[in-house]
């Protein structure tokens, strides 16, 4: 008899377990199955567990949701910094548009104060050389632009007109050590040339050694060259150096327009308008 | 006894699964029933006291978490295991593709089980609508999911068989 239990062991313990499980299916059913041992001990068992794992399973479920958030998120960052990147060129070209317009109606505004006959140009290119300082404007001969015309801006005198074509003209500036222009001190009326120079910058040349002049001053063109009216501001000085010997002193100037910053430009010419001032 | 033990706290660790983690996958309704795939590998391959334990306790714990009645799951995994045993006379399993049949098989007889007691003991209406297609559904999901959980608990099996021999 205990052999076959042994042998048959696992058959056995089966269909008790069968028999078991159907006698608390009855019982649950009709509901005599008072107590239940085990059902609260593997609730308290599992609870921990099941706790950690609710907690895992709700952030799982969310990752979709998350994902499809991110990616959204990532999309509508990319659109938004795509519309930054339009407004900031939006907002770069009005900027520029703005300061044309301040420009020129700065330079309409010196136009008024010339009498008449000069020529408004933009500045198309620069020197391509490094030893010569000149520009390239837009207008030229049919324009009404002549070789030996003067280029100002509201700030100052540029340079003078060297070479013209029908639709552009050079402009020789006045930082070049070929140009010149006649000039006076504004306070002490003292004359001399301004050119530029390779070493030491724009000087004022040929300064007698008895002249007045102090670092500081303004110096206007004299109009006596042909080539400006008369009372242009060409810059101030900024260095005097009276020697012991020689005829005149020398004169450092800077100059009142820096060329590197001109866009618009106005062609003047002596002998068709004068300065007001 | 240590392997049934290990066996017995891997079919708590399903229960813990079935009631969490496989509610993830967008099946509807339908929870793949990991614990009827170890019943049915312990029939096949683990045929101890243990097993018959495991297995009714498994279902009994399905019950306690999941059953309006205790006792439903008891019964259908107990007598799937019986099944499976009594059947294991005859097949021999060797490769992924039977065991999913075999599976695919336990799953209908637990099935059929768990509608026939409920039919005759609680005696619900309504009942016969549509039982079919879950049964089926529910069979195929495990079927599907038995070469991976059979794989798996071979090695484990066999990994703490060597463990033990060298011990």
């Amino acid at each position: 008899m205990l052999t076959f239990v042994r042998r048959n062991q696992v058959l056995l313990s089966s269909f008790f377990c069968v028999f078991l499980s159907l006698y608390i299916v009855v019982s649950a059913a009709k509901g005599r199955l008072r107590t239940d041992p085990i059902g609260p001990l593997l609730m308290a068992l599992m609870r921990p567990l099941q706790i950690g794992a609710q907690a895992t399973v709700v952030k799982l479920r969310d990752l979709p949701q998350i994902y499809v958030t991110f990616w959204s998120l990532v999309s509508e960052n990319e659109k938004l910094k795509q519309r930054v990147l339009q407004l900031e060129m939006e907002r770069s070209r009005l900027l520029e548009s703005e300061a044309t317009n301040h420009r020129l109606q700065e330079l309409l505004q010196f136009r008024s104060q010339l009498s008449s006959g000069s020529i408004t140009a933009s500045v198309v290119a620069s020197s391509a050389s490094t030893w010569f300082r000149s520009l390239i404007l837009d207008k030229g001969s049919s324009d009404g632009v002549l070789k030996g015309m003067g280029v100002v801006s509201p700030l100052g005198v540029i340079g003078q007109v060297v070479a013209v074509t029908s639709r552009s003209a050079k402009v020789l500036l006045l930082t070049d050590p070929n140009s010149g222009v006649d000039a006076f001190d504004q306070r002490s009326r003292a004359r001399g040339i301004i050119s530029g120079s390779l070493d030491y910058g724009p000087i004022m040349k040929y300064v007698k050694r008895s002249e007045d002049i102090k670092e500081g001053d303004r110096l206007i063109t004299s109009g006596l060259d042909g080539v400006f009216p008369k009372g242009l501001l060409v810059g101030t000085i900024t260095k005097v150096n009276k020697k012991n010997f020689g005829l005149f002193q020398y004169v450092g100037v800077t100059l009142a327009v820096d060329s590197s910053e001109i866009e618009e430009v106005l062609v003047v010419s002596a002998d068709r308008g004068e300065s007001k001032d | 006894m240590k392997l049934s033990v290990i066996f017995f706290s891997f079919g708590f660790f399903l229960v813990l699964l079935q009631t969490t983690f496989l509610h993830l996958f967008p099946l509807g309704p339908i929870v793949p029933d990991l614990i009827l795939v170890l019943c049915v590998y312990w029939g096949l391959n683990h045929p101890t006291v243990g097993a018959v334990l495991g297995s009714f306790i498994l279902g009994y714990s399905v019950d306690v978490f999941s059953s309006p009645v205790l006792g439903l799951n008891a019964f259908a995994m107990s007598l799937v295991f019986l099944a499976v045993y009594l059947s294991s006379r005859c097949i021999w399993i060797h490769n992924s593709l039977l065991s999913a049949v075999v599976v695919f098989f336990a799953s209908w007889i637990k099935g059929a089980a768990l509608v026939i007691v409920w039919n005759l003991v609680l005696a619900v209406d309504g009942l016969w609508t549509g039982f079919l297609k879950y049964i089926f559904l529910e069979a195929f999901i495990a079927a599907i999911l038995a070469p991976a959980l059979f794989s798996l608990l071979r090695r484990g099996q066999s990994y703490l068989e060597n463990m033990r021999m060298l011990a």
